[in-house]
């Protein structure tokens, strides 16, 4: 009865928990497949940036995903799918034109970096939420946003290179606007800023900036051309299909 | 009070110096003190700083090359880590335990940016067609069987291994980059904190140049602290052995540590107001403070023991100052400017530290002069002294003894004339055979832990001498890296070279990778898109940072690393100038290469030694010469004066070959200083020979010259013993120098009483005739 009080109070006085808002944006209605033209901006603690043009689709929440190079110009032609399982090592495989060979990459670490960016596999992935857990703060205005700020701690289950998020949330469209990243020296990794858009109902994400503040390395993505729900079928994701890049 | 007396000399200049002094004391004094205060604040500013890099000009073309690697790759000074036990393979759980902990530790720290051990590195395998790359050691706590693996992979990947391994397996290394390349003195207190809890199991050695250099800053502070209380302690024997005086020998005392405090001041102002690396104080400039100690306390006792004689037969101290101060005054200004100049022309010397070095120990030398003209008159004015004590009512018993030396070289001329012209003789062939040696290794005796270190480090290991060549050009173009191989293979063909890597070893081990780890697939592949799809696919999954130490963001730039055993400057010359050759015709085939690397340093270093060395000794015999000649209106004098001053030059230089020391950066000053200090010897000389010329006979003239010039020669070489206190430095070029200036000294007073005698009794019917016309 007394845990029960505390409960009650507690939902009475702040609204959801941490954890009930993260099952709400898990549970939010998402697009059942995405396709776009994705760019990726590399910049240097030096400034020198790389840029990378890739063409993309995705289904499933981007469990199953297979990306094709525009540029720059000397990758043209590389392609690259990954299929995640749950419970098993996720697939991911390569296609090398110059060697006319399809190669499987090990995905053993979640920590590497996707494509010399500062996006980690870990942060491209979904947040188990069993794995974590979630502190409500207090609610923050962001960009004139009012958003619930969650802290997210992995549990001992997760294998995570963090040590903690600090995550707001937009709270009419359930979308993370906001990130703060900690190592496990507790330090601050990574900052990230999500901006959305809505399509066809869905809010959808158009642009993220992440910046890893130790290295003074950041990364600027932006999906052009969002299509969602564009009836993408599950046979595009096939090893066959990195050889040729699709015509739409 | 007495009177005050209102002409003091004949001299305008030297009467108002010595009004200063006896008619206005305690203004003279506070005056004093006050721009010695002002001077000395600028030690907050005063930096010790022993960066090989700093020494050299900024325009050269190695440094140049060298700034442009740190610039673009990060600190290329690293601290090496080798633990293990001795007998026992380092291949076992325990130990990369320990391995991960150090890893962790280090990498924990702000002020590393990264630790490169086995257990941060990242592997390549091909495993059931996976192109995997994962960490070398994933985790902390390994199965003998896991360790198994690494070391197979290992010994699949020799070079490789060599950067993490001993070539016994007994021992592990982790190598350190700093965040920065400053303050490598607390970067190194920091690795040795926490490394040294976490190895207390294991035998631990330090090494590398960032290691070297932060360790030199505690070094050189300890060893000068040392070194300038035991020449205080030699100097206050000396002086209280003659004058026998304690507030005689608290003058002297009084004079140095003023000058002293001044001159590490005015460096400390001089670095803050310019900012230049000239002025910070290097392992050369460790002997610095003996020299101004041995010069201002030469000043000192001039003025000390000459005042003791007058007043013994004065019986009046402000007559006796003022008699004392109006004879010493013009000597003392004369031989301030002369060894003044002999340092100033390190200005030409193209090593930094040199340059700051002639300047600095100027402006010290030139504060003792004012303090010795102005404050110690004025000191000496204050006191009541008693005349008859035995300081002053007695000759002491140096000069006894040099009266009596000084009639034993006038009896045997010839004899000891032959002595000194053999020396310098068996000198001259003695200079063929010098050594010049800049590794700052071989400053540290064997036996002594830093030495030890290293030499570990440099047998068991791949060494600790690094070579980098910098590579423009398109690092994905096969024949680029086909001609970076070339040189990498050519680089490797001494066997003192144990590895070298770059860009192009992980591009051939990412070939046989992806080739299903077929070992013929280790070369370069023959496209650029080839190449590039590896870059790509190695970027799906590895670190971004994992190549930042071999190539640039926009893989334009690449650096080759390899590592050297020590090898001696013959081998060095040898090395650079094959290595030179093929960048020439590498050059020639597009690939633009800038060889550097510590070796292309000690190289550089070795041949800006030998210039430095030469033109210090020409410009200082030069201009000392120019000096004497205006000042004794004679160019035959300026010419006689830097007679004994050649040849106690020669004799040690000759000597440092005969005895196997080597010529270094640090010895390379012994030239100025024996030029600079031992000129005074020969002023003495000449003006006590002109002043007799006038009264005394020809006949007798030579032996009148040395026996009344031969005791304050005598005593002034003799308080310059205290550079004997620098035998007692943790630095063998250091305790070099202490040696060969005993024996400079000796040299130099001998020389002047021998050589330039006889040289000055040859010539004395032109030099007399000349003088009296």
């Amino acid at each position: 009865m007394k845990y029960f009080l505390i409960y009650f109070y507690s939902v009475f006085l702040f609204g959801q928990t941490g954890l009930e808002i993260a099952k709400m944006v898990d549970m939010r209605k998402t697009p059942k497949d995405q396709s776009n033209i994705t760019k990726m901006i590399l910049t240097n603690s030096k400034g020198k940036k790389r840029i990378n043009i890739i063409k993309s689709k995705s289904m499933d929440r981007n469990k199953k995903q297979i990306m094709w190079f525009l540029e720059p110009n000397d990758d043209k032609g590389v392609a690259f799918l990954k299929i995640e399982n749950d419970g098993k090592d996720d697939e991911m495989r390569m296609w090398l034109p110059a060697f006319k060979k399809i190669r499987r990459i090990s995905s053993r670490k979640k920590g590497d970096s996707f494509m010399g960016s500062d996006l980690s596999y870990e942060d491209m992935s979904s947040r188990e939420i069993e794995e974590h857990k979630y502190s409500r703060l207090e609610d923050e205005i962001i960009n004139s946003i009012l958003c619930y700020q969650l802290e997210v701690i992995p549990n001992k289950k997760a294998i995570s290179y963090y040590s903690k998020h600090l995550t707001w949330i937009d709270q009419s469209t359930l979308m993370i606007i906001k990130e703060e990243s900690y190592d496990k020296r507790g330090e601050l990794k990574k900052t990230k800023e999500f901006y959305n858009a809505v399509l066809k109902g869905y809010s959808v994400m158009e642009r993220v900036f992440v910046k890893d503040v130790q290295k003074n390395h950041s990364t600027e993505v932006t999906f052009e051309g969002l299509e969602v729900n564009s009836g993408i079928k599950e046979s595009l994701f096939q090893e066959k299909n990195l050889k040729r890049l699709p015509k739409n | 009070m007495d009177k005050i007396i209102s002409k003091y000399s004949d001299h305008p200049l030297r009467s108002w110096f010595i009004k200063q002094s006896l008619d206005f004391p305690i203004r003279t004094i506070i005056f004093s003190i006050m721009i010695t205060l002002i001077a000395a604040s600028g030690s907050r500013f005063f930096i010790i700083d022993d960066d090989m890099l700093k020494i050299l000009p900024k325009n050269l073309d190695s440094r140049v090359s060298w700034d442009l690697i740190q610039d673009e790759f990060g600190s290329t000074e690293v601290i090496f880590v080798a633990f293990g036990k001795e007998g026992e393979s380092i291949f076992n759980p325990e130990a990369m335990a320990t391995l991960w902990d150090l890893t962790e530790a280090l990498e924990g720290t702000s002020q590393v940016e990264e630790v490169i051990s086995i257990s941060s590195a990242t592997r390549m395998d091909n495993e059931d067609g996976f192109m995997e790359i994962d960490d070398l050691q994933s985790y902390r706590n390994l199965s003998q069987v896991e360790v198994d693996k690494i070391e197979e992979y290992l010994q699949k990947n020799p070079t490789i291994k060599k950067r993490f391994i001993s070539e016994d397996n007994q021992y592990l290394l982790a190598t350190i980059q700093p965040y920065e390349s400053g303050a490598l003195n607390t970067f190194r207190d920091t690795i040795t904190t926490i490394s040294n809890p976490i190895l207390s199991n294991y035998e631990t050695h330090y090494g590398g140049q960032a290691y070297l250099t932060g360790t030199m800053p505690e070094l050189i502070r300890d060893d000068v602290i040392g070194l300038a209380g035991i020449g205080v302690l030699i100097m206050t024997i000396i002086l209280l052995a003659n004058l026998r005086s304690i507030a005689g020998v608290a003058m002297v005392l009084m004079l140095i540590g003023l000058s002293l405090v001044a001159m590490i001041g005015v460096m400390g102002w001089v670095y803050h107001l310019t900012g230049s690396d000239r002025f910070l104080f290097t392992l050369a400039n460790t002997s610095m403070p003996i020299i101004l100690l041995t010069i201002a306390n030469s000043d000192g006792v001039h003025v000390i023991s000459k005042f003791f004689k007058e007043f013994r037969s004065k019986q009046d101290s402000r007559k006796a100052i003022a008699s004392t101060m109006d004879c010493l005054l013009i000597p003392i200004f004369l031989t301030s400017i002369t060894t003044i100049a002999a340092f100033a022309t390190m200005m030409v010397s193209p090593i930094e530290p040199l340059f700051g070095y002639g300047i600095i120990i100027g402006a010290g030398i030139a504060w003792a002069w004012f303090l010795s003209s102005l404050l110690l008159p004025a000191v000496i004015s204050l006191k009541k002294w008693d005349s008859n004590s035995i300081a002053i009512s007695r000759t002491s018993i140096f000069e006894n003894i040099i009266k009596k030396l000084g009639k034993v070289v006038f009896t045997h001329p010839k004899y000891v004339l032959t002595f000194g012209v053999a020396f310098v003789i068996i000198g001259c062939t003695g200079l063929s055979k010098i050594i010049v040696d800049v590794n700052m290794v071989n400053f540290f005796k064997p036996g002594t832990e830093i030495r030890d270190s290293m030499d570990f480090l440099d047998e068991k290991m791949a060494g600790t001498v690094d070579i980098r060549v910098r590579a423009e050009g398109d690092m994905k173009s096969p024949e680029i890296l086909s001609s970076m191989r070339k040189l990498q293979d050519l680089m490797e063909e001494d066997e003192k070279v144990s590895t070298s890597f770059s860009i192009v070893n992980v591009v051939e081990q990412m070939h046989r990778t992806v080739m299903d780890d077929d070992p013929s697939y280790e070369v370069i592949p023959e496209n650029r898109e080839k190449i590039n799809n590896l870059f790509t696919m190695y970027s799906m999954s590895g670190d971004p940072d994992d190549f930042s130490s071999m190539v640039d963001y926009e893989y334009k730039i690449g650096l080759i690393t390899a590592f050297s055993k020590v090898m001696s400057t013959i081998e060095i010359f040898d090395y650079v100038e094959k290595m030179n050759q093929e960048v020439k015709l590498l050059k020639a085939e597009g690939l633009d290469l800038e060889f550097t690397g510590m070796i292309v340093i000690l190289r550089d270093l070795v041949e800006m030694i030998v210039s430095s060395s030469v033109l210090n000794i020409v410009f200082s015999l030069i201009i000392i010469g120019i000096i004497a000649s205006i000042f004794f209106k004679r160019i035959l004098w300026g010419l006689l004066a830097v007679v004994p001053l050649f040849s106690a030059v020669i004799i040690n230089f000759g000597f440092m070959g005969y005895f196997g020391i080597e010529l270094s950066h640090v010895t390379a000053l012994l030239s100025s200083i024996i030029i600079g200090v031992g000129v005074d010897f020969s002023i003495h000389y000449i003006s006590q020979y002109r002043r007799l010329a006038r009264t005394v006979r020809s006949d007798k003239l030579i032996s009148e010259v040395i026996e009344d010039v031969g005791y304050p020669i005598i005593l002034d070489a003799g308080s310059n013993m205290g550079f004997g206190a620098l035998l007692f430095s943790v630095f063998l070029p250091i305790q070099n120098i202490g040696g060969l200036m005993v024996f400079a000294m000796v040299s130099t007073s001998i020389g002047t009483l021998t050589v330039l005698a006889a040289l000055s009794e040859l010539l004395k019917h032109k030099l007399i005739e000349k003088d009296d016309s």
